[in-house]
């Protein structure tokens, strides 16, 4: 493994445990929609190589579609959360699958699990990579947890500070100089 | 004094209203959210003399009524923090049917990094 770029601390998760723990999760998954066609809906930009990895290790048929939110903070939220890149197609009566890089207070999530409910799947189910349970302030249905992940500001695997480090292959803690920034 | 249902419009014009700057911020996510809250809603009676008037009492700063939730948030130091943390743990066993968490200064600071935030100065 390549030494982690400047700004970039301990590694939290491996690149070879996230493999394994993506595998596991993709074989339950598989399990549960056996006989089903599944569509993968990712919200931009931290779940891509998530649902990346995990689509190509799921044995039942899939779609991919993506959502893109202005959250809390961004430049371009004004006044509530809204979708600023919709679904591409239809769920309605389609098996649906939100996949999520991280859920800590399940605010965002929480939008989308309530924008996707009323669109009329035949299913809805969260698998997310990385839970901070503690911190949570809406309650949700999480339907597959890769990992509970300790309170650090994490980076890499899809995981951004102001939009640097998501490329990195394993998750890793920010260095705590980056945050004085 | 309550938000969400108004949306963000509360948050700003009450925040002066609120004990520290980092409730306001913590308001002003929870409407962005569309999340509904109140503002130190019900004052728990802690401890009472032997005559019965309440001698120790607790308001949580936040009540959350659709996931029937309280917050307290603090920003003191991790330091001074246990006696905020005691009251929690008091109310949890005198009302053990009161679902409340303490988001603590790590807690608020990890938040509003999330959100590229700062979390206003430190109080205490």
């Amino acid at each position: 493994m390549t030494a982690p770029p400047a700004g970039v601390g301990e590694v939290v998760f491996t690149a070879a445990q996230i493999r394994g723990r993506v595998a596991r999760l993709a074989r339950r998954i598989s399990q549960d929609y056996a006989g089903r066609e599944l569509r993968l809906v990712t919200v931009l930009k931290g779940g891509i190589f998530f649902v990346a990895d995990l689509a190509r290790r799921l044995e039942v048929p899939v779609t991919l579609d993506f959502l893109a939110i202005a959250g809390y903070g961004s430049e371009s939220a004004v006044g509530a959360v809204r979708l600023t890149k919709d679904l591409d197609e239809s769920i309605t009566g389609r098996h649906v699958l939100i996949v999520e890089d991280v859920v800590d207070t399940g605010l965002t999530l929480g939008y989308i699990h309530a924008d996707l409910s009323r669109r009329g799947p035949a299913s809805l189910r969260v698998c997310i990579l990385l839970d901070r349970p503690h911190r949570r302030l809406v309650d949700l249905p999480i339907d597959y947890t890769g990992f509970e992940v300790p309170d650090r500001f994490v980076v890499g695997y899809g995981l951004d500070w102001r939009q640097r480090y998501r490329q990195l292959p394993y998750v890793a803690a920010l260095a705590p100089e980056e945050l004085e920034e | 004094m309550s938000g969400a249902a108004r949306g963000e419009e509360v948050a700003r014009g009450a925040a002066a209203r609120f004990a520290h700057p980092a409730e306001a911020e913590f308001a002003r996510l929870l409407d962005f959210y569309g999340v509904r809250w109140e503002y130190e809603p019900r004052v728990f009676v802690l401890e009472r003399e032997a005559e019965g008037r309440p001698t120790r009492c607790f308001a949580p700063d936040f009540y959350l009524p659709d996931q029937d939730l309280y917050i307290e948030l603090t920003t003191l130091s991790a330091r001074l923090t246990y006696r905020k943390t005691r009251k929690v743990r008091r109310l949890q066993a005198l009302y053990p049917e009161v679902r409340i968490k303490l988001f603590d200064r790590r807690d608020l600071r990890s938040l509003l990094l999330k959100y590229d935030r700062s979390l206003g100065p430190v109080r205490g």
